[in-house]
């Protein structure tokens, strides 16, 4: 896992945290908070991304829309559209001991 | 906790067989399950009042008597998003209710069977939290144990069993291992250990309250089960049957009021619910797994907002190896090679289709021209064989001429579904189709119409939202399905003669193109002005790579062409026959049939003095008595359609097809096209009096010799293209106007979508028409 490729995020939530869809290829990050509509929000939390959540951006399909990212260990795509709901907070290189498959 | 033994007797006692219901995420390994418990011993048909399948089995328990087994459509949350998952929710839900639901209508049911993948246990497990919160008797098969521990995840399935306090079974599906413990255990399902959810304490306070209120309401229920509810009221999903209506509208308000005042002290119900769930989850995650051999994902200590830490085991690190399945994605969903492997696939699977079932269709036509003609022989003439060979065996065999092509596409979809591929070509197509307001997952939609729109129109249920989806279904019908290939192979093969065989083929091939355009901007023009608002989702699961199983490949297939059979030898042979009544009633008298046959007579036998034989085209062999009587036969036959119910229908709607190049005749195959596309190429046969139905060559010959009352010939290039522009567009399929109307739950879209597809067909028909002849075509 590498560090954020993104440094000049300009997410309004702060300069240590961005959204998901600002996520670089490769990079882990850790759910801070989910938002938007309230059936999208229960889904994106139920498919794992609560609070405290390792995620890893795992590639961007070929046309830069949807993302595929790991969490709670499978994978799951995602259209930017949906994910820039979920504030995070990009690991740097060694911040997560191991996002091995659970 | 209470075991079956109490429902068990009663049920017993009323002599009903037991009842369990197998409930798991997609992708979990159920289906492998399902068909490795019940065997062959399962029937498919759809759940009462919608088109989701409703896959049954049967298993003996070990004490002899029979069980049914239900598997229930893969879903990752009890709160449901698409139709599927709704339908799992009512009927893990509305056995319990009064509503009548899909739920209440499958009826009870004595335990759930929970699948849980293993090698994904954090979201699996999900689900199982909220199937112990429903109070119901339960059993964990637990399957992929094999691949979580070549993942270095060692799962025991005893403790797991001791955490969650239900039997736990580890199962490796595919080799029917721990099978037989499964069917042990069932009678032995208990009510798992309650949640003892760590939620908030502030919304702890609320939840308690709340259930108090309920309790008060509803005299009898249980603290526990009051709980549960007090905690659905709080996450804005109250109402599932459990209790009744009028007293959900009264704890509504309270419910308004408590979520209010958490979220003013910052707490989302929602949110704290599903982390709470998932905190369960890594606990009981924790106290499933050997110790020492793997490693979860630590939630940082303070982020959730509760201080309540799961115990976890001690990391051990390992970096994360490069599964298998990245591997072949870093391939398959590249932005060059995946798109390519792709347009590979896709031309494999339409080669297949399209060529490989040939000879068997052949086969299956000459089959059912024996039998027609056979039984007809038996018979003897009259109305009876005529009925029989022409109406019943005619035109069911036209539709199940179609079977080795469904079979074939339904071979393809399986094994790309099963191989997890197709989620990677939803995953591919999704900003492509995004654009024009569908969705990725409508792609596996649009590639089952190219084989019949009602498969893919039914396959559009996993889309959750409900504004794509309608978009789906209303532009599915423009693929071009396998009904209309006769038709365009009769047009093109006749009108194109001196077209090289790549430029037929570019024909072909642009006429699909035409369909998939027609698509698109329909679906475009939809999401701008129609269908606006609401919300549009993509959440798919890639699930990993696996080699597909040849036996659920193999039912999976079975089940869907036999669906198609059955709809054949029902629906399809009422219309065909009530078609061919309408083409065939009134019948000549006697005294009509010999003024006809005089003048035929008169005028074919001038015909055959004029020309060589080998002009005559049809049979050079023939004496020419021996053709003029034939001709005759041909021409007593189509003055026979002409004056049926369906020639006068024909030549009244003579007047409004006349503008896109089209005589009565077509007019009347137009009609004949509603009972089912294909049915064109008979009619054609029946009414421009070629005889034989077999053989296109002699239609082709009668199509071209046709001419207008002033002269003019009927068949031009403008005309073929006319057609053909109106059978890609046109909406003529009265099965697929009924799979629209079950599906979207009213009369609206169809009827609109019919309209529509016919008056854009009319429209671009006649453009078509009118500017070829324009320019001498």
């Amino acid at each position: 896992m590498k560090e954020c490729e993104n440094p000049s995020c300009d997410s309004p939530t702060g300069p240590e945290r961005c959204r998901l869809n600002q996520l670089g290829v490769g990079c882990g990050a850790r759910v801070v908070a989910v938002e938007g509509e309230a059936g999208l929000r229960r889904r994106l939390l139920e498919m794992g991304f609560c609070g405290g959540a390792t995620v890893e951006c795992i590639r961007r399909a070929p046309l830069g829309d949807p993302i595929e990212f790991r969490v709670r260990g499978y994978h799951l795509s995602l259209r930017g559209d949906q994910a820039k709901h979920v504030t995070v907070e990009p690991l740097g290189d060694g911040a997560v001991a191991d996002s091995r498959a659970t | 906790m209470t075991t079956l033994s109490g429902q068990q007797s009663t049920r017993l006692a009323l002599g009903k067989a037991r009842v369990f219901l197998l409930a798991g995420n997609p992708n979990s390994g159920k289906t492998t399950l399902f068909n490795a418990l019940t065997g062959l011993r399962q029937k498919v048909a759809n759940y009462p009042g919608v088109t989701v399948e409703k896959k049954t089995g049967r298993v003996r328990l070990p004490d002899g008597s029979d069980a049914t087994i239900i598997d229930l459509p893969g879903t990752y949350s009890l709160i449901s998003r698409s139709p599927d998952e709704r339908v799992a929710s009512d009927v893990i839900r509305g056995a319990r209710g009064t509503s009548g639901n899909v739920g209440a209508a499958v009826g009870d049911f004595d335990a759930i069977v929970a699948v849980v993948d293993a090698s994904n246990l954090g979201r699996n497990l999900y689900l199982v939290s909220q199937l112990v919160e429903e109070g119901r008797p339960l059993v964990v098969a637990l399957t992929m144990t094999d691949i979580a521990e070549r993942r270095g995840l060692n799962i025991s399935a005893e403790r797991l069993a001791e955490v969650l306090g239900v039997p736990v079974i580890g199962i490796v599906g595919h080799k029917k291992v721990g099978v037989e413990e499964l069917v042990g255990v069932l009678g032995h399902a208990r009510i798992a250990r309650g949640l003892e959810l760590d939620v908030p304490a502030a919304m702890r306070l609320e939840m308690v309250e709340l259930a108090e209120a309920i309790q008060a309401a509803v005299p009898g229920l249980a603290g526990g089960r009051a709980l549960a509810v007090a905690e659905r009221f709080l996450v804005g999903e109250p109402s599932d049957g459990e209790i009744k209506e009028a007293v959900v509208e009264r704890i509504k308000p309270l419910a308004a009021a408590a979520v209010a005042r958490l979220a003013s002290v910052g707490i989302d119900p929602v949110q704290a619910d599903v982390e709470a769930h998932y905190r369960w989850v890594e606990r009981v995650t924790a106290g499933a797994l050997v110790p020492g051999c793997a490693v979860l994902e630590l939630p940082p200590a303070g982020a959730s907002g509760s201080g309540v830490g799961p115990t976890m085991l001690p990391p051990v690190a390992v970096r994360p190896k490069r599964t298998l399945t990245q591997r072949i994605d870093r391939w398959l969903v590249h932005r060059v090679w995946g798109f390519v492997f792709f347009a590979a696939v896709m031309g494999l699977l339409f080669v297949s289709i399209f060529s490989f079932a040939g000879p068997l269709m052949d086969g299956i036509k000459t089959a059912f021209d024996w039998i027609g003609g056979t039984l007809a022989g038996w018979i003897g003439p009259g109305v009876l064989a005529d009925l029989v060979r022409d109406g019943v065996i005619g035109g069911v065999g036209g539709v199940l001429v179609f079977v080795p092509q469904i079979a074939l596409l339904f071979l393809f979809l399986s094994i790309l579904e099963d191989s997890g591929y197709l989620a990677r070509a939803a995953f591919l197509m999704d900003r492509v189709l995004g654009r024009v307001g569908l969705n990725g997952k409508s792609f596996i939609p649009l590639l089952s119409s190219f084989a019949c729109a009602i498969p893919g129109i039914m396959a559009t249920r996993t889309i959750e939202s409900r504004k794509e989806r309608l978009a789906t279904i209303l532009v599915a019908p423009f693929m071009s399905c396998s009904a209309r290939l006769p038709v365009y192979t009769l047009l093109i093969t006749t009108f194109f003669t001196q077209w090289s065989a790549w430029g037929r083929a570019g024909i072909m091939l642009s006429l699909y193109a035409l369909g998939v355009v027609a698509a698109g901007l329909t679906a475009w023009g939809l999401s701008r002005w129609m269908l606006r608002g609401g919300s549009t989702t993509f959440i798919l699961e890639l699930p990993p790579y696996k080699v597909p199983q040849a036996g659920t490949v193999l039912r999976h297939v079975w089940s869907n062409t036999k669906q198609f059979i059955v709809r054949a030898g029902t629906t399809i042979l009422a219309i065909s026959v009530l078609l061919w009544a309408l083409a065939y009633f009134p019948m000549p008298t006697a005294a009509e049939r010999e003024a006809r046959a005089t003048v035929a007579r008169a005028a074919w036998e001038v015909e055959a003095s004029r020309h060589p034989v080998d002009d005559r085209g049809m049979i050079e062999e023939m004496r020419p008595a021996d053709w003029v009587d034939a001709r005759v036969e041909a021409v007593l036959e189509s003055e026979h359609r002409r004056h049926s119910f369906a020639g006068m229908f024909g030549r009244g709607i003579e007047p409004v097809i006349r503008p896109l190049g089209y005589d009565w005749k077509i007019g009347v195959g137009l009609v004949g096209a509603f009972a089912a596309r294909e049915v064109f190429v008979s009619t054609m046969s029946i009414t421009y009096a070629a005889g034989n139905a077999e053989n296109t060559v002699p239609l082709a010959q009668a199509m071209r010799a046709a001419r207008f009352a002033d002269g003019r010939p009927v068949w031009t290039t403008a005309t073929a293209v006319s057609l053909l522009v109106w059978f890609v567009l046109a909406m003529q399929c009265m099965s697929t106007v009924a799979v629209v109307r079950r599906e979207t739950g009213g009369w609206v879209w169809p009827v609109a979508m019919t309209l529509y597809m016919n008056g854009v067909a009319y429209v671009a028909a006649l453009v078509c028409y009118q500017g070829l002849r324009h320019f001498g075509w």
